[in-house]
Parts: structure tokens; C-alpha cells; sequence
């Protein structure tokens, strides 16, 4: 008996829902009311698609497929439930949030069949909500003000970098010219001097050469000399086992000469007669027999102090090393590899640093100490002073030149609509959690720095604003991440009284999320029309 | 074609970035247990019966078994179980120490039968009921008839192998005769061999103080032309042949970092259960043993001569061997259950008749879990579920991954991140949703955490050799593992889960219990050494497969007291074994963002599903690496005809929750997952029937349709219960695929199917080419079954419970339709004391009638009938008319008629009715 009692109760609900307290409006927009009244007992699918009977309105069973007729129940998937919620904001929600359990509505319309006990909080949830809608726009209203200021002081800014710009322009004119005439003049003496110098120039080359010629006859004697020394058994060939007693050719330092040592000296052949040995054994000796005599000396930790470990490892890596021939090339290339080194340490200091002055550095390699006679030195002078005279006027040039690229870029970064972000350009704000300090420096980094100690982390560089309402921004291409993208910075701007801050997060690894609050980006609704519509 | 493959090969493996280190895991060489027994070659087994000493039970005999080699002794012990199995044990007589029996597996004892003994001077034949089982002594060989046709013989390929306990450097007992001598010695050559003493392997040494212990024994399947089970391994579900074809399948539960497909290698979970099945009969063995075990299978097809034996299966001449399967474990006794079928379901439910079936879940278990390695902080938690109501996508469970504690210490909560961690699980609660947060069994070494104090003052950790708390490394850095195989530990542990210990928990928060095969970052393979000492002094090498299961079992004590045994624990663990069912859900580990993962995800489940644990999935979307968006949105579509549907990411991707998506794919995923909502009625009676049955819910199609040869195979499609087939889409860039539609009887006898989504009628034997767009997952409903649904989507499963219901009819040859719906209060456990309805729908000669299956049972429910779509009748009726309990007949209007389908609006009635039809006018 009892089943049959919640069946008739249940039927009995389903009947009440439309038949009292007006449940065929439930759900409905007051405004479209009307749109829901009886014509002959009929309604029409807002879709057109299908006429029901007037009952089946709210009846718990979706026939329309717009969902037209069940406004108030969840029947319809893709339905609509409207709450009037009389004291606060009207809402609507999807229809499969009515009689879920959960209340929606502060008016309790959605949960009229349900196991939660809504109650009507609308006045109360309403004048909070006043009240908040109130302080906020009080915050936008007094932030508006800053922001005009900032505003002002921005286009302040923008207009006197364009009259600096001016002038710089100028100046920067004027000294191009001056620099012109300094490099002609420059030109015109180091020709003079050049041709001076030629003369002395020839007769360096021929002493050079006498020299080479001399070190070739020296070197061939000395190769002759050690080919009679090592052929032991005067055969007129040098062979492996001849080698093999000779422990200079011991590379890897086991104490004995291999026979492929010895097979590597011999250009890997088993003997070789003088003129073979001339050309093919000799020139992998000499570097050896220099080394071993004290000659040649590869470079010691102490020629480079910048590299101490790395040199540390590669001394290590020929001691263990089994193979002469790379140990020989090592040997060649130890001298050049130090040179690059700095080239590339130089390069790196430029790159970081921007237009220093470099070429003007006290030259590297002394000019050989030759006396000139009265007239070169006297043209030589002339041509120093013709360069250095350069060198300031180019000096001049370059550093106003830099400073007109400088204000150039600020000028071309957007400021807001109303220059308000220009005063923050440069700035920087910190933010402290657990572990790190974050700092964001506008329009320029994104930064990240242990706590703990350690280097700071490049997040990224001012890349651009992402949307088209100055509420975000974008740094990119930080440093890279191990196995993942280079790191990125999204900056969410909310309107506040002062700039800082608010959170850093990291929702994916290493694409932080900043959030920050400056008056800067308090718009108020007018000046979102201004912006609108640029 | 050879040259083809060979460059699609090549072309795969650049492709293909990430990759497991299989330097990292042993192969069969190097385990020497492996090696010595994977070799054992004889011409006759050595082992012999002495029927002499046979001794009869009503239930079960004992007999000797001597190795004629050394003279060894051993017991068998044999009996019947009810329902077509048998059991049968082997033991050395007097061992020198006892040899470690798993006890933990089994739901309990099973029902023994009664068995009907003969002897001969040759042999000995054991009845039990309609089976028997003939034990013939030389040599000594197993043969289990079902119902006289022999299915299963052990030991006819002479490897059963069996290293008795002894003390190092023991004297060979003299040789019995001269012929024997020489295989004699060289089987205690092959003992004195490296590894047998002690064994290394990279930089870990294994001091092996029992020497060698291996047990190992064959079997083959006489009736089967396939054979499956064993997992878990990411590869086909029918075995292939490893037999002269690299390693055998390998169970040793394992942590493998990027594991590869197509692979024999171990994985996170073992469950050693085989089957073989023909078109005659299907047949099972499960070898209990939570040692480290290798199977090598022969007799079916290899990766090789796949199309051969298409072929010669469609020809109808099976030239190979039986398929058969060798057992190798590393210690333990040997200890066999044979279920003998003789229907695949017949099968699969012997074994969940030993080892029990998954509990009734939640119904928020069964619900959309959004899981991702991390939820950085509360808000994060909050913003997402958040997200899931602003996009209107229906979502259960929110996850907190290793993240969420203070320094990877468990049962803590990093307080920066969740300063109110309570608050945030009742804001989930409600919106009617739930958390789920992980708890590993690595314990932080910390002077200054209460269950590293706790586990060093009372020696609850694991001991290395030499008796010390054993130390490895993992998530927390230097970490001990609990020895949950104690009781005590084990109940102080549970303890740890209630809310008067932890007090930032709640009585419904699910739990998640990964890394417990166990993973140790620098043990040997990723775990634990095997020397290490256990609960009763037993060695990690005779327990290891077990570990997980040892801590399910802790977990799930712990979440019922912490509830008053009141609600259903929800919890999701890696690490698996036989029982596991009992107690959690099992997910495919650590996949990667790959369509072969995808596509591996079915195969991997169906292995599972017929191993017991039916409450399976792989992480949606794949764990490691950024999925494109096709493979992501398939992957959706995918998983929700999966058991467990939880989407799941690496730290190191990019986050991929569906709003961040453009609006088009963010639409597919959530129609993929409202389509999952919608099927919820049928996911929840399925899960009661598999408690109830023990069948699988995920099946493949075998199943159902045991004769049809071409259907072995076939394992990218599969059936949920025997009424829905599913053929996910899982190829990149697809605008078609094959689905093959079965055969009742092998030859072309054919069910009616049903599309889902259009009603589209298929009657038909083979394969048919469907097209499909973004939105299509090719889903069939079996015609004769009837399925309910639940149509309104609402935040969460939970929130469904009080909507009414859909019943699709769908009809077969004779215009009938069967089927069932369950209903209770989706969450206690209430339905364990009959408060619960149970009711089956019936539709013949045009009459949909209801009444419950279970009498007794009730249950108060607000849930009504809304439509009723009948599927697949010629006619469509002028009208319906309900008649309930109280015989009053109602008039119902018939309405969206088609050429396939109507439906019967609004018939109303509520399914606490006891019996009710609709009866369809003409």
C-alpha cells in the first residue's frame, strides 16, 4: 500500500506544478512573460518546430527542442532557468541546476523541489552586493583620479623625451658632421703614413724571410741530425722498433713506446728513409722533441685564470689520453683555444653592455720596437693625433646616437590609452612567498630570486599587451626551462589604489602568472569608451 | 611488405621520443632463477607419483611426489572446488625451512566439493562433480577433464622444476641408476651456476641466504586457439608465443619510467591468472605465487606468424601445438587453481569466485575525475572545479597529487598551499562534488614526522639484510616502507585515516595509493632488494608482488572506520595482485600522450577486467607529454566507456583542462563526458552486477560470442556487460573505422545492433566501415537488451540521484528485450542490508513490464520514469498504456516516431513501483 501512496504523491506534485502558484511562469524572464500566454490551450515551440498541448508547459517533460516549454523545470538539457531574485541581480542559470540540490538562486525559485533548504537571502546577498558594487566603483573612481595624474605626468613625459628627442637630433647632426671631417682628415694622414711606413715595412719582410730560410735549413739540419740518431742500425730508414727506444715518443706515459705511438710518428708506416721521414715524420716530432727539451710550453693554469677548472679537466683528460695523434692536435690547438675564449668572453660583455668602446682599447700586440727617422715619427704623430681627434668626435657621435635610440624605444612603447602605465616604465615591485622573491620591473623583466640565496632567474622580457584592454601583459622569453619552454610571465592588471603585486603563481611549469593592482589601470566606464575606440 | 614494415618501423622509432631504460630491468638471463628453470629440458619428467601413499579426504588427497634426480620428496595435495575448479598444491615433504603460501589473495576459503576417488597401479583419478582430474605417476603429470574432454594437462611438457630448500654446498644424493646420472649432474651444475647463491645485478648485490628456491610447472591448453590474462602488460590481449621468441611475460611489480608498448616486460601490477579458450571451451589457471614470476608462452601466435595463424584459423586447421604456458617463480610452493569453464563467463567467474569480486563504488567514483599532477594550492582546487560549472561540464572528483603535503611527508598538508584544507573539501561537498588525495607507503626519514617516530620506535619498516630499517630513496628523498604484511602495523597505519588522527581529512575523501609496488628510485629495478626481511621473517623476494595489495588492505580498513563502516571507500592504487578488486580501483600507470597509449589503454583493461578488476582506466589524455588536441578529445571519448574515467598529467605539461581549449574542442570533450553522465544508470547496475557476479563489466567480445573465430583477436574494440560495443576512435586524423560486428554461431548468424546515437539498425557478420566526425564514439546497442540512462547532466553524478529515467528497449530477432536497473542511495553501504531495488525489465509482444529481482530488497527513491524509446519495431503504436500496482490503466502519448525508433512520453511512474507494463496500442 505504501508505494502506491508516494506514486499518487508524486503524481500529485507533477499535477500541482501546473496547476498552482503560477508554475507555468516559473522560470520565465518577467520581460517575456507574455510570450508564455495560454492561445487555446496551445504553445508553440519558440523554434516553431512544434505545437503542444498548453499543459505540458512546465510539465516536467522536454518537448521543444529549443527547450522553450520547460523554463522552470531540468527537463531540457540546453534549458534556462531565470531567477528574478527580487532585492539583487537576476540570474540565469542552466536548467540542469533546478532542483539539483544546490542553491543557486538567492530567491530559493531553483530549489522549489529539492532536498536543500534554500532560504531567501536576496536583500541581504543584494545590499552586500550593493554595498561592494559601491566600494568598487568609490576604488575605480579615486583610482580614475590617480590614473589622470599619472596620465598627465605620462604625456608630460612623452612630450618632453619628443622635445629631448629634438634637440638630440641636432646635436647628433652636428657631430656626424664634425666626425666626417675627422675621418677625412684621419684618412688623408694615414695614407701619408702608410706610404711612410712601406719602406720600412719591405725591409722587415726581407729579414723575416732571410730568417724563415734560415730556421728551414736549421730545421732540415736538425731533422737530418735526429733521422742519423734514431736510425740506430744505419739502414738509412727509421722503423718502429728504432722509435720504440726512444721514450720521448712515449705519449701515454706507460713506460713503454707502443707500437702504434711509434706507427703514429712514422705517419703509419712501418720504416721511412730521409726524405719521407723529412716530411712525414718530422713534422709530427718537432712539437714532441720541443715539449720534451723544454722548447714549447702548452699553456699552465696560471696563463689562464678564468678557466682554472675546465683547464684542470682537460690536463687530466691528456694524461689519460691513449691516442698520440689527438693529444698532438690538443697540443696545436691549446694556444688558439685561449684566444677564442676571449673573443668570446668579449663578445658576451658587448652583447651585455651595448655600444662600449672597444677598439680603443691599449692594443694587444706591441709593434716591434723599430726606429723611424725624423720625418715618419713626425707623420706617425700626426696620424695618432688625426685618430685620436676621430675617435672623441666618433665617441660623441655614438653616445648621443644611443641615447636618441633609447628615448626613441620609450616612445614607442604603448603606454595606455592615456600614457597612464608611462610613469610605471622602469619600475620595480617585489613580491615575496615562500621560497623566492618575484620581481616585476614595467615594460622591462619578469625576475625570480631564491630566497635561500643564488642567482636571479630571467622570467621573461616586456614582450607586449596580450587583449585589447590593458589588463594583461606579457613577458616572454626568459630563460629556458630544463626539458620545457623558455619561462614566461602573464600579468593580470586590476584597478587598486597603489601598484604592487597581489600573487605570483605558476599554473603551468614555468609560465608564471602575475597579478597586479595599479591606478593605472582604474578605467572608468567613459574612458573604456575612449578606449574602445582607438 | 616485409620492406615496408621495415621502414614504418624506423620511421616509429624517431618518432617516438620517450623510452623506457630497459637497462634498468632484468631479462630472463639475468634472473638466474629464470634461466635455469625457462631451460629445463627433459625427455620425461623426473618427477614421479608414489601412489602408495595416497591418502583420501572427502574433499581433497595427499600423495608423494619424489624427484627421481635426487630423491627429493614432495607433497601434492589436491581437491575440488566448487564450481568447476580445482585446486591443487605442491610442496617439498619436509622442507628445510617452511616455504612461504600466499594467503592474502583469496576473498576467503573457497566452498570445497566432494570428490570420488580411483586408484590404478599407474594412475589415480579424482571426480568432482561432472570433472575429473587424472594424476598419472610416471612420469607424474596432471589431466583435468571438464565434463570428459580433456582441457587442461600439467606437466606434459616435462618442466616442472622444483629447487628444494638446502644448505650451501650440499653433497648430490648418489644417483639411483646409471642412465639418470648424467641429466642428474647437470642439473646440479646448472645449481652451482652463478646467481644461485648470490646474484647482482648493476651495482646491487642480492645475498640470497636460501640459495635456490625456484618452482615451476606447465600447462597446456588442449581446447584453446588463444590463450589471454597475465597482466599486467602493455601489449595485445591474446598472448604471444615467447617461446624461442625473446623473454617470457614477466610479473614483478615495477616501477618503469616511460614504459613501452607492445611489450612482455613487467609493469606495476602482477596477476598471474592465464586463460585459454576455443570455440569449445574456455579454461583457466591461476598460479598463486607473489614471487617474481615469468610465464613463457608457446602455441599461439607470435608477433611473426599473427597472419599465419589468421589464416589457418579461417581455414580451419590449427597445424600448431596446444597453446601452453610455463610458470616460473622465483620462490613459494607451487599453487594451482584450475577453473575449467566452460563458457569464457563461466571462467572469469571461477576466478572471481576465489578472489572476489570489486565492491559496489560510489557513485561518484564512476563520475569524471579531474586529476593532475599538481593542483598547485587551494585556489588553484577551487578555480578549477569552479571552471567545470562556468562551462557547464559535468565533474566528480577533484585530485591532489604528491604536492598538496608538507615535504612529501603523508597525512600532512603543506599549510602555505591549503592553509584550510577542511574548507576546501566542504566547499566541493557542496557543489556536490568530491577529493581524492594521494597517501604513498614511502615514509619521509624525518626526526620531526610523527609516523617516521612512530614506524622507528615500534620496528614498523621493512628490514634490510642485516635486520636495520631499510632505507631507499623516493619522492621525499631518504624514505623506509612500512611492513604492511603485519597486522599490527597495518591497523596503525588504517589508524592514521581517521579523523581523530588526521584531522584535515573528511569522512568521504577518496584516497589514492601510487608507488606501492614499491617504488625505490635507487633499488634494484626501481624497488625493493629481494633480501630485504618481512612480518614472520619472511624475504621481500617470496612477498614482493603482494606489497601494493598489503597497503589496499589497510587503506580500505582505514576508510571504513573512519566513516563507522558506514560509507564505500573510494581508492585508486598502481601496484595490483590477485584480490585487488577487494579493494580499489587499478589505473594503467604512468602511459604518455601517444595514440599507441590510447590504443593500448583497451587491451590493458580487458586484460585486467578478466583478472578480477573490472574498475580500470588509463589517464585520459596521457601522463607524460603535451597531447595534440585530436588525441586528447578521442581520448575523452575513449574513457568514457572505460570504468575509470579520470584525466591525469605530468607535472612538466601543459595544463589541459577542456576550457582551455578553443570553444570547438572544449565542446567535444564536454559532449564526450555528458555522455558519460548519461549512461550513468547502466555504469552503476553494472558495477552492482559484477559485485553481485563476479563477471566483468569491460569484456571482450569473446565473451559473448565464443565461436566466432575472428573475433579472438580483436582487442580495440570491446563490450560493456553483454549489451553495449564500443569501437573508440584512436587513429589520428580518422573520418572512418572498422567495426566488426560478431557471430553468434562462427559462421553468419547475426545480433542486431543498434547505433546509440541515431538508432541506425546493423545486422550483419563482419566488418563495416563507419564514418565519423569529431563528435562520433561508434557505439552499438545489442539488440534484445534494454539500458537505462538518465538524460538530464547535471554538475555531478551525485547531484543525478533523485532524475528520472530513460529506458532504451532495444529489440532483437523476435521483437524481445531484457534488462536491468539498480538503485540505492549511491554511497553507504546501506544496500549490504537489502535497502537497495533491483529491478528487471522485460519487453515481449509489444509489453515493457518491471518487477523487482530481489523481493525482499527496498528502497525510497524519488527516481520516475521519463520516456521509454523503443528501438528497432516496424510499427510505431497509436498510443501506451501504463498500468501500475494498482491496476489503473493510464493513457501515454507516443511521440518522435522515426523509420528505427518512438518514444513513449512521460509514462511517469515511479521505480519504487513493485511491477508495472506498458502496454503499446495498435
Amino acid at each position: 500500500m505504501r508505494l502506491p501512496i508516494c506514486l499518487s504523491i508524486i503524481i500529485g506534485f507533477l499535477s500541482c506544478a501546473v496547476l498552482c502558484d503560477k508554475p507555468i511562469l516559473r522560470g520565465i524572464d518577467p520581460s517575456r512573460a507574455q510570450l508564455y500566454a495560454n492561445k487555446n490551450d496551445k504553445f508553440t515551440c519558440f523554434d516553431g518546430k512544434k505545437t503542444i498541448k498548453y499543459t505540458q508547459l512546465n510539465d516536467d517533460y522536454c518537448d521543444c527542442e529549443d527547450a522553450s516549454d520547460e523554463p522552470g523545470t531540468s527537463a531540457c538539457t540546453n534549458g534556462r532557468f531565470h531567477c528574478v531574485n527580487p532585492g539583487h541581480k537576476s540570474l540565469v542559470i542552466p536548467s540542469s541546476r533546478v532542483n539539483d540540490g544546490i542553491c543557486d538562486c538567492c530567491d530559493a525559485s531553483d530549489e522549489y523541489f529539492s532536498r536543500a533548504n534554500c532560504i531567501n537571502n536576496c536583500i541581504e546577498l543584494g545590499s552586500a552586493d550593493r554595498i561592494r558594487e559601491k566600494q568598487m566603483a568609490e576604488l575605480v573612481k579615486n583610482g580614475n583620479q590617480i590614473r589622470l595624474e599619472l596620465s598627465q605626468k605620462g604625456k608630460k613625459q612623452k612630450e618632453e623625451q619628443r622635445l629631448r628627442m629634438a634637440d638630440l637630433e641636432k646635436s647628433r647632426d652636428q657631430a656626424d658632421k664634425l666626425r666626417e671631417e675627422k675621418r677625412q682628415i684621419k684618412i688623408d694622414v694615414e695614407n701619408l703614413e702608410s706610404d711612410a711606413l712601406d719602406v720600412y715595412r719591405k725591409a722587415e719582410d726581407e729579414i723575416r724571410k732571410q730568417r724563415e730560410q734560415e730556421e728551414a735549413v736549421n730545421s732540415r739540419q736538425e731533422a737530418e741530425e735526429t733521422f742519423a740518431k734514431y736510425d740506430s742500425n744505419k739502414d738509412g730508414k727509421v722503423d718502429i722498433i728504432e722509435l720504440q727506444t726512444r721514450v720521448v715518443f712515449d705519449r701515454n706515459r706507460n713506460g713503454e713506446v707502443e707500437i702504434e705511438e711509434a706507427r703514429y710518428f712514422l705517419d703509419d708506416n712501418d720504416a721511412l728513409e730521409l726524405e719521407g721521414f723529412l716530411t712525414l715524420a718530422w713534422p709530427k716530432m718537432k712539437p714532441f722533441l720541443m715539449l720534451d727539451s723544454g722548447l714549447f710550453k702548452p699553456p699552465t693554469r696560471g696563463d689562464q685564470p678564468a678557466d682554472e677548472g675546465e683547464d684542470g679537466e682537460e690536463q687530466e683528460a691528456h694524461e689519460n689520453n691513449d691516442d698520440p695523434a689527438e693529444e698532438a692536435e690538443l697540443l696545436n690547438e691549446e694556444t688558439e683555444n685561449v684566444d677564442e675564449q676571449h673573443d668570446e668572453n668579449n663578445e658576451e660583455e658587448e652583447d651585455e653592455e651595448g655600444h662600449d668602446d672597444h677598439d680603443h682599447e691599449p692594443e694587444q700586440q706591441q709593434p716591434p720596437p723599430v726606429q723611424y727617422d725624423d720625418e715618419t715619427q713626425r707623420i706617425i704623430e700626426e696620424a695618432n693625433e688625426a685618430r685620436n681627434q676621430y675617435d672623441v668626435a666618433d665617441r660623441e657621435f655614438r653616445e648621443l646616437d644611443t641615447e636618441l635610440n633609447n628615448i626613441r624605444k620609450v616612445l614607442e612603447k604603448d603606454f595606455g590609452p592615456e600614457e597612464e602605465f608611462a610613469p610605471l616604465n622602469g619600475e620595480c615591485f617585489n613580491f615575496e612567498d615562500r621560497e623566492y622573491v618575484y620581481k616585476l620591473c614595467m615594460f622591462d623583466k619578469a625576475t625570480q630570486q631564491p630566497k635561500s640565496g643564488g642567482s636571479e632567474t630571467r622570467l621573461g622580457n616586456w614582450d607586449g599587451w596580450r587583449g585589447n584592454d590593458y589588463r594583461q601583459m606579457l613577458y616572454a622569453n626568459g630563460a629556458g626551462c630544463w626539458n620545457g619552454p623558455a619561462r614566461s610571465v602573464m600579468v593580470d592588471i586590476d584597478c587598486g589604489l597603489d601598484t604592487r603585486i597581489l600573487s605570483v603563481t605558476e599554473p603551468n611549469r614555468c609560465e608564471y602568472n602575475y597579478r597586479i593592482q595599479t591606478p593605472a589601470a582604474c578605467f572608468t566606464s567613459s574612458t573604456n569608451e575612449v578606449h574602445d575606440e582607438l | 611488405m616485409r620492406q615496408f614494415s621495415l621502414i614504418f618501423l624506423l620511421v616509429i622509432s624517431v618518432i617516438h621520443t620517450l623510452a623506457v631504460d630497459k637497462n634498468n630491468f632484468k631479462t630472463c638471463d639475468q634472473a638466474s632463477f629464470c634461466k635455469r628453470s625457462r631451460s629445463v629440458q627433459h625427455e620425461r619428467s623426473p618427477f614421479e607419483v608414489n601412489i602408495d601413499t595416497l591418502i583420501v579426504n572427502p574433499n581433497y588427497i595427499n600423495v608423494d611426489l619424489t624427484n627421481k634426480h635426487n630423491g627429493q620428496i614432495f607433497d601434492l595435495k589436491l581437491e575440488g572446488i566448487k564450481g568447476n575448479t580445482f585446486h591443487f598444491e605442491i610442496d617439498e615433504k619436509s622442507p628445510l625451512k617452511p616455504r612461504y603460501r600466499v594467503v592474502d589473495a583469496l576473498k576467503g576459503e573457497p566452498t570445497y566439493e566432494a570428490i570420488k576417488v580411483t586408484a590404478t597401479g599407474s594412475d589415480i583419478t579424482v571426480k568432482c562433480g561432472e570433472n575429473k582430474v587424472i594424476i598419472y605417476a610416471t612420469p607424474f603429470k596432471l589431466e583435468f577433464y571438464q565434463n570428459d574432454v580433456l582441457t587442461i594437462s600439467a606437466n606434459s611438457k616435462a618442466k616442472m622444476h622444483f629447487e628444494h630448500l638446502r644448505r650451501k654446498q650440499e653433497a648430490p644424493p648418489p644417483p639411483e641408476n646409471e642412465n639418470e646420472q648424467n641429466e642428474n649432474e647437470a642439473q646440479d651444475q646448472n645449481q652451482d651456476e652463478p646467481g644461485t647463491w648470490e646474484e647482482n645485478f648493476k651495482s646491487h648485490h642480492d645475498i640470497k641466504p636460501n640459495g635456490p628456491s625456484a618452482v615451476a610447472l606447465d600447462f597446456t591448453f588442449h581446447q584453446a586457439n588463444i590463450l589471454f590474462g597475465i597482466p599486467e602488460h602493455a601489449d595485445s590481449f591474446a598472448l604471444k608465443t615467447t617461446v624461442g621468441n625473446g623473454d617470457p611475460y614477466r610479473l614483478y611489480n615495477l616501477d618503469v619510467f616511460e614504459y613501452e608498448l607492445n611489450s612482455r616486460m613487467a609493469l606495476y601490477g602482477s596477476i598471474p591468472v592465464v586463460y585459454g579458450h576455443g570455440h569449445k571451451s574456455t579454461s583457466g589457471i591461476y598460479w598463486q605465487n607473489a614471487a617474481e614470476t615469468w610465464v613463457d608462452i608457446a602455441g599461439t601466435a607470435s608477433e611473426q606468424n599473427v597472419m599465419e595463424s589468421i589464416v589457418s584459423f579461417v581455414a580451419g586447421s590449427r597445424q600448431q601445438d596446444a597453446p601452453s604456458a610455463h610458470f616460473i617463480s622465483e620462490s613459494g610452493i607451487i599453487d594451482v587453481f584450475v577453473v575449467l569453464g566452460p563458457s569464457p563467463n563461466d571462467a572469469f567467474k571461477q576466478y572471481t569466485a576465489l578472489t572476489g569480486s570489486g565492491n559496489l563504488p560510489q557513485m561518484f567514483a564512476i563520475g569524471y575525475h579531474q586529476c593532475r599532477w599538481n593542483y598547485n594550492d587551494q585556489q588553484d582546487v577551487m578555480q578549477v572545479a569552479t571552471k567545470f560549472d562556468e562551462h557547464d561540464i559535468p565533474m566528480d572528483t577533484m585530485w591532489l597529487d604528491i604536492e598538496y603535503t608538507d615535504s612529501k611527508k603523508y597525512f600532512t598538508w603543506d599549510h602555505q598551499k591549503f592553509p584550510n584544507a577542511v574548507e576546501m573539501m566542504k566547499n566541493l561537498t557542496n557543489m556536490g562534488r568530491h577529493l581524492t588525495f594521494i597517501i604513498d607507503p614511502h615514509i619521509k626519514r624525518d626526526s620531526g614526522y610523527f609516523f617516521h617516530n612512530d614506524c622507528t620506535d615500534r620496528g614498523y619498516y621493512i628490514k634490510n639484510k642485516d635486520g636495520k630499517d631499510y632505507e631507499g630513496w623516493c619522492w621525499p628523498g631518504s624514505a623506509s616502507y612500512p611492513d604492511f604484511f603485519d597486522p599490527e602495523i597495518r591497523k596503525y597505519y588504517a589508524d592514521q585515516y581517521l579523523l581523530e588522527n588526521f584531522k584535515e581529512n573528511s569522512r568521504d575523501t577518496g584516497i589514492w595509493n601510487d608507488m606501492n609496488e614499491p617504488s625505490v628510485f635507487n633499488g634494484p629495478e626501481i624497488t625493493m632488494p629481494k633480501d630485504n626481511l618481512h612480518y614472520g621473517g619472511w624475504e621481500h623476494r617470496d612477498v614482493h608482488n603482494l606489497y601494493g595489495q598489503m597497503q589496499l588492505v589497510g587503506t580500505f580498513d582505514g576508510l571504513l572506520r573512519r566513516a563507522e563502516n558506514e560509507l564505500r571507500p573510494f581508492i585508486l592504487t598502481r601496484a595490483h595482485f590477485s584480490g585487488t578488486q577487494r579493494y580499489a580501483a587499478v589505473w594503467t600507470g604512468d602511459n604518455a600522450a601517444e595514440w599507441g597509449h590510447l590504443e593500448a589503454s583497451i587491451p590493458m583493461c580487458l586484460s585486467l577486467s578478466v583478472a578480477g578488476i573490472s574498475f580500470c582506466g588509463a589517464d585520459i589524455g596521457g601522463f607524460f607529454g603535451n597531447p595534440e588536441t585530436e588525441l586528447l578529445y578521442r581520448w575523452y571519448q575513449t574513457g568514457a566507456f572505460i570504468p575509470f574515467f579520470r584525466a591525469h598529467a605530468h607535472i612538466d605539461t601543459k595544463r589541459r583542462e577542456p576550457w582551455l581549449y578553443p570553444d570547438d574542442v572544449k565542446l567535444i570533450i564536454r559532449d564526450a563526458i555528458r555522455k558519460r553522465y548519461s549512461f550513468l544508470p547502466l555504469w552503476y547496475t553494472m558495477f552492482y552486477e559484477h559485485e553481485r557476479s563476479g563477471l566483468p563489466i569491460m569484456r571482450p567480445l569473446l565473451s559473448q560470442y565464443p565461436l566466432d573465430k575472428n573475433a579472438y583477436n580483436i582487442d580495440n574494440q570491446f563490450m560493456l556487460s553483454d549489451k553495449l560495443l564500443i569501437r573508440p576512435v584512436m587513429q589520428k586524423g580518422a573520418s572512418k573505422v572498422d567495426v566488426y560486428f560478431p557471430s553468434r554461431n562462427g559462421d553468419k548468424q547475426a545480433d542486431i545492433w543498434y547505433d546509440i546515437d541515431d538508432y541506425r539498425k546493423i545486422e550483419r557478420v563482419g566488418v563495416e566501415s563507419v564514418t565519423v566526425n569529431t563528435y562520433k564514439v561508434p557505439v552499438y546497442q545489442r539488440g534484445g537488451t534494454i539500458i537505462p540512462r538518465k538524460m538530464r547532466i547535471r554538475r555531478s553524478a551525485i547531484l543525478m540521484e533523485n532524475d528520472p529515467i530513460t529506458l532504451i528497449v532495444a529489440v532483437d530477432s523476435d521483437k524481445r528485450a531484457k534488462g536491468t536497473l539498480y538503485i540505492d542511495d549511491e554511497k553507504s553501504f546501506a544496500y549490504r542490508q537489502g535497502k537497495y531495488l533491483y529491478i528487471e525489465f522485460e519487453f515481449i509482444d509489444g509489453v515493457l513490464s518491471s518487477q523487482l529481482i530481489d523481493e525482499t530488497a527496498s528502497y525510497t527513491t524519488k527516481v520516475w520514469l521519463e520516456r521509454v524509446i523503443i528501438v528497432g519495431l516496424d510499427k510505431v503504436p497509436s498510443s501506451a498504456t501504463l498500468r501500475a500496482s494498482n491496476n489503473q490503466a493510464t493513457q501515454v502519448d507516443i511521440i518522435d516516431a522515426s523509420k528505427t525508433a518512438f518514444t513513449i512520453r512521460k509514462p511517469g511512474v515511479s521505480l519504487m513501483e513493485p511491477t508495472w507494463s506498458i502496454t503499446l496500442n495498435y
